[in-house]
């Protein structure tokens, strides 16, 4: 039973990648077959993770290990992954990209959704990382979709950090595999993370701390955390919609899973208070960063993705707090996966409208597109972490566990810093809702059916920020203990 | 044994970092592959090395695919790229050679320190390269970050990685072996993507730096 979950939860990208390979010529065939596969990975992650919220044993098989902190990423890859893969190139019957750009597409996103699925679904901690460096590679190729130098340059950027950050974070694996190789362990199974995590109380404090640093500064690099968040806007804002939003949706958070997996067996070996202090001046100086960067942007993607930098920034100061800190953390998660991913997706739908990525170009978008619209708007709200959304109710979690924690100042500083994006975020959304749009942009929905899809992620925000199902909360706690026990 | 073992792998680490610094005072992007070459070649021997005097039988086909992959291909890539390159042959560092090293020795002395606690509670006889292999990590962050030519910055990224599989194989023996491949694949795959982007950049303007 098991094995056949994972085997759903992983072959539909993978599958898909390979069927977009193999059907040069017929590009819409391939996409047509991604996006009718696609729910059944994100069944195979409802299934798995209704099982850990009832209380269930990890699901695991062979290499293969999911409890609840996986489960979580699981779910939030494979349902992003979803609807990136039915809004994405290809479906449309009205003309859109080449059918080799298609083809290309298809062939690398779904790569990209299955390594991160990997990443999250593998038992080594080895693995994990050569799944989340190996993200990287696919998601850069199609960066460059446009083919402009920005495009280009932006590509560049995000492979070098990207990989250079990532290879950091090796260093860290290695590091505390060796610390584990000197406690006399089997070195075969080293990686794995029951066997380290059972001989973590034997590690040495001195090296463990030093691998936690190479970790953090690894793995945060692809988390967007400051100071080597500087490849993240221009890379979310150059890739294709439909990559965006899994990369600022998911991809960041897979990365910092990464992190709170690494924190969970630091912790055991030297308490949490070492890995609580990085995380939290990491943590806070992203927020800073993001926050302040918001009012000034001119693209509107661009302003997404400096929103990611101020959740990621969120979320990793919530880790540092305590149980409930880390509860908070993946709620935040989840809620920035659904919302952002619905931001870039319509972003990709202003775009069509208007030809341009300006914020100042793209006026009276409530009048010309009044569907997009009104979805743009709630998801921006509730990035801005307005209720009834589930980001207000994660960020108020992160400020209390925060208070609790005894970092008053911080508390307030960060309350102040949400203020102020969110300020910033609904001053440029009124810019482009209101105003007079150019003669020449034509007015009223054309596909409907995207719309009624966006609808989806939007409600699920209401549901959890409103009454969040008792199922939800029970998994979130389950992961939580996995990190912070 | 143990002495000939750990003065073996001391020689082999030291020549990957003097390769490493060799970096500092070479202008042209040849001299750096050519230098990147020379240490995968390093690398493979210390893995063979460890293979024979550890009694690590796997290690052997790691250094012959670190021999085929980093040694061969990889360099040959990267040569291919330079030839199709346009453009000032000559290279422009943000720092100069003085300045490259001394931050280089400064570098050397800091992982000497953070390695302390490392060199303490591993008992191999091949623990006195440690410090060494975390010299090579730091050294090669600071060659990417105050290189702007993109090949200089991927030979950079390239001897990151070689610091961290000497510093696994001096510290453990490598990692599993499935890992291992793992890696491999990435290396090959990030290199392969990495030359078709570039035709485009030109000067690069990444860099943790800016």
């Amino acid at each position: 039973m098991d094995s056949v979950l994972i085997v759903a939860l992983l072959a539909p990208p993978l599958l898909a990648a390979t069927v977009a390979l193999l059907a040069r010529g017929a590009a819409g065939a391939a996409a047509w077959f991604n996006a009718v596969t696609m729910p059944c990975s994100a069944g195979a992650a409802s299934v798995i993770a209704l099982r850990l919220a009832a209380g269930g044993a990890p699901v695991a098989a062979g290499a293969w290990r999911l409890d609840a902190l996986s489960a979580v990423l699981a779910l939030l890859v494979s349902v992003v992954t979803t609807l990136a893969a039915w809004l994405g190139p290809g479906l449309d019957r009205r003309g859109g990209p080449s059918g080799a750009d298609v083809r290309l597409y298809r062939i690398y996103a779904n790569l990209f959704a299955g390594t991160m699925l990997i990443a999250v679904s593998t038992s080594n901690l080895g693995v994990m990382w050569v799944a989340i460096e190996a993200t990287t590679v696919t998601s850069a190729l199609l960066i460059p979709w446009r083919r402009t130098k920005a495009a280009l340059d932006a590509s560049w950027k995000y492979l070098l950090i990207g990989s250079v950050g990532i290879a950091l974070a090796f260093a860290g694996t290695v590091l505390a595999f060796v610390d584990y190789a000197t406690t006399g362990g089997d070195l075969e199974m080293a990686l794995q993370w029951t066997t380290l995590r059972a001989a973590a109380p034997a590690l040495h404090p001195e090296v463990a701390r030093l691998a936690f640093v190479f970790l953090l500064v690894g793995f945060g690099t692809k988390a967007g955390l400051a100071p080597t968040h500087t490849w993240l806007p221009d890379a979310h804002a150059e890739a294709p919609a439909p990559l965006s939003a899994m990369m600022s949706g998911v991809l960041l958070a897979v990365a910092l899973y990464a992190v709170a997996r690494w924190k969970a067996i630091v912790d055991l070996a030297i308490g949490p208070a070492f890995s609580d202090t990085l995380l939290v001046v990491v943590g806070i100086t992203t927020i800073v960063i993001g926050c302040t960067s918001l009012l000034s942007q001119t693209q509107y993607k661009r302003l997404l993705a400096y929103s990611s930098i101020e959740h990621m920034g969120l979320a990793c100061f919530g880790l540092a707090l305590g149980p409930a800190g880390v509860f908070a953390a993946l709620l935040h998660l989840a809620g920035h996966a659904l919302a952002k991913s619905t931001a870039f997706l319509l972003s990709g739908r202003v775009y069509e409208r208007y030809g341009s990525g300006e914020i100042g170009a793209t006026p009276g978008l409530l009048a010309t597109a009044p569907g997009t619209a009104v979805l743009f708007a709630a998801a921006v709200f509730a990035l801005a972490g307005l209720p009834p959304f589930s980001l207000f109710l994660s960020e108020i979690l992160i400020v209390q566990a925060a208070w609790r924690a005894d970092h008053l100042v911080l508390a307030m500083l960060v309350l102040v810093l949400i203020l102020m994006a969110f300020a910033s975020l609904v001053t440029h959304l009124q810019r482009m809702l209101f105003g007079e749009a150019a003669p020449g942009v034509p007015r009223g929905e054309r596909a409907q059916v995207p719309l009624v899809l966006l609808a989806l992620p939007v409600l699920l925000l209401v549901w959890m920020g409103v009454t969040p199902p008792v199922l939800l909360q029970t998994l979130l706690t389950h992961a939580a203990e996995v990190v912070r026990p | 044994m143990d002495a000939t073992f750990s003065r073996l792998t001391l020689i082999g680490a030291s020549a990957m970092l003097l390769l490493a610094l060799v970096v500092m005072w070479r202008r042209h992007v040849p001299a750096y592959i050519a230098a990147f070459r020379m240490q995968s070649i390093s690398l493979a021997v210390v893995g063979a090395v460890v293979a024979w005097m550890g009694e690590v039988p796997e290690l052997f086909l790691v250094a012959i695919l670190i021999l085929a992959l980093k040694g061969w291909i990889v360099p040959r890539i990267l040569t291919n790229m330079e030839v199709r390159r346009t453009g000032d042959r000559e290279l422009h560092p943000l720092v100069n050679t003085e300045v490259s090293l001394l931050v280089s020795s400064a570098l050397a002395v800091a992982a000497y320190e953070i390695s302390r606690p490392l060199a303490q509670v591993v008992s191999l006889p091949t623990r006195g390269g440690l410090p060494i292999a975390l010299a090579l990590i730091l050294v090669s962050l600071f060659i990417v970050v105050s290189r702007r030519q993109v090949i200089a910055q991927i030979v950079g990224f390239l001897m990151l990685e070689n610091g961290v599989a000497l510093l696994a194989l001096l510290g453990a023996y490598g990692v599993p072996l499935v890992v291992e491949l793992g890696v491999f694949l990435d290396v090959l795959l990030g290199v392969l993507v990495m030359q078709a982007l570039v035709p485009g950049v030109g000067e690069a303007s990444a860099g943790p730096a800016r």
